[in-house]
């Protein structure tokens, strides 16, 4: 048992180092998230639970699975580039629930045609521009353009 | 202290020990399963990272400065209300004539972002004569190649992810604030409610789900390009408009290799 007959104060050393080391690596065990190096050098659960969230604009998809003639209206016209929710608001409430009348999505206004058309030099030129005070003040935008069909006099 | 080296005792000590060891795997495993059962059940499934390599990139001189992008992000990312707390923003770029007589190109130039852009902009004091030109530029994480805010994170709580977008873990965020600072494009916040660094993500929980991100899905006149490298469709967004457009991206000098794009971007933009 030559082991067993190195100096004490050498042996409580080895002891001492023995259990740091297995300290640490129970501890290494017991700390590191289960998911880490999933993907790289931090937790990959953070990926799904950051992707756990559920959408509050449900997508211009959901809107035409419904709302057909709405869309050979819209394709027709300038306004095809945008999206259902731009202007009416955020609508995943009501794809999930669509025969509930207290979830459908906001009806627009006028403020939301001069949103995208009121004068403004920093606009780009090809974008049609009014200066809502003098174009036919007090009427409603709908009283002569078709918001689904802008090409369209009603 | 004396030490009693008697066979029992030894052999007791080592037992205990390898005990110790052996039970630290069955102690992972069953937090493996807690871990599980706490990690959201919504997720979606089948979703692979390594499959997609997502891309924005901004047409400048299709931009409108509705912002619909702005109001869209905060309520689809429930950013705080607060003024100053945006994952993207409009930046308004006003450059005014020289003065009669100075030999410059191009007087002041001024950059507004009232709101960040959500409620449109006001119109400027600036007079029409004085304007030389201006142009509105959508702003919001640049996804870069070489992200700076993920290199200094003291926890690794922020990284990026291997599909391009740079995401913010908030479990284990600690709130430092120096991915804030790192970050040369201001694109990073802290969350008031949260304490944790709050930033763009490219919609991650949209994205997974085959939607496009919010801004994306609002913009009125395609100034926001979204696509994914690895899988292009059909006359694909993004193709396009790399193979249309003279590309640029912002403070290429500082090495961070941005992957958001813009097109038809003046030098005056930072």
């Amino acid at each position: 048992m030559g082991l067993l007959k190195m100096p004490p104060q050498i042996f409580r050393l080895v002891l001492l180092t023995i259990g740091i080391v297995v300290s640490y690596f129970i501890a290494r065990q017991l700390l590191t998230p289960a998911s880490f190096r999933d993907y790289g050098f931090y937790r990959g659960a953070a990926l799904e639970e950051v992707a756990s969230r559920t959408p509050v604009f449900a997508g211009r998809k959901s809107c035409l699975e419904c709302h057909e003639i709405i869309q050979t209206q819209l394709f027709k016209g300038e306004h095809k580039t945008i999206g259902c929710e731009s202007c009416h608001g955020p609508s995943s409430a009501h794809v999930a629930d669509p025969d509930s009348d207290g979830k459908k999505p906001d009806k627009r206004n006028t403020l939301a045609c001069s949103r995208c058309h009121e004068a403004n030099p920093s606009r780009p030129v090809t974008q049609k521009q009014i200066n809502i005070k003098n174009h036919y003040a007090g009427q409603k935008c709908t009283e002569c353009h078709v918001p689904h069909q802008p090409n369209e006099v009603p | 202290m004396k030490f009693d080296f008697s066979r029992r005792k030894m052999l007791g000590v080592f037992g205990g020990a390898l005990a110790g060891l052996l039970s630290a795997p069955a102690a992972r495993a069953a937090k493996a399963t807690v871990q599980k059962v706490f990690a959201s059940s919504g997720a979606p499934n089948g979703y692979d990272p390594y499959k997609h390599k997502w891309l924005m990139c901004f047409d400048v001189d299709k931009c409108i400065g509705c912002g619909l992008c702005v109001d869209a992000c905060k309520k689809e990312n429930h950013v705080p209300e607060a003024a100053h707390y945006f994952r993207t923003w409009i930046e308004r770029y006003i450059i005014k004539k020289p003065k009669p007589g100075s030999d410059r190109l191009r007087g002041e130039v001024l950059v507004d972002s009232p709101n960040g852009g959500r409620d449109g902009f006001p119109p400027t004091s600036v007079p029409r004569e004085e304007i030389l030109k201006s142009f509105f530029v959508p702003k919001l994480c640049n996804l870069c190649e070489a992200s700076p805010c993920t290199q200094v994170c003291p926890v690794g709580a922020t990284f990026d992810t291997p599909d391009g977008a740079v995401l913010v873990d908030p479990n284990y965020c600690i709130g430092c604030g120096f991915c804030i600072q790192a970050c040369p494009y201001g694109c990073r916040f802290l969350n008031p409610e949260t304490k944790t660094a709050e930033k763009c993500n490219l919609c991650y929980h949209r994205i997974t789900r085959g939607l496009k991100p919010a801004c994306v899905e609002v913009c009125p006149t395609e100034a926001r390009i979204f696509g994914d490298l690895k899988n292009p469709v059909e006359n694909d967004p993004i193709q396009t408009f790399i193979a249309k457009n003279k590309v640029f991206s912002l403070k290429p000098h500082l090495g961070t290799e941005p992957r958001t794009l813009y097109a038809n971007l003046d030098k005056e933009v930072r």
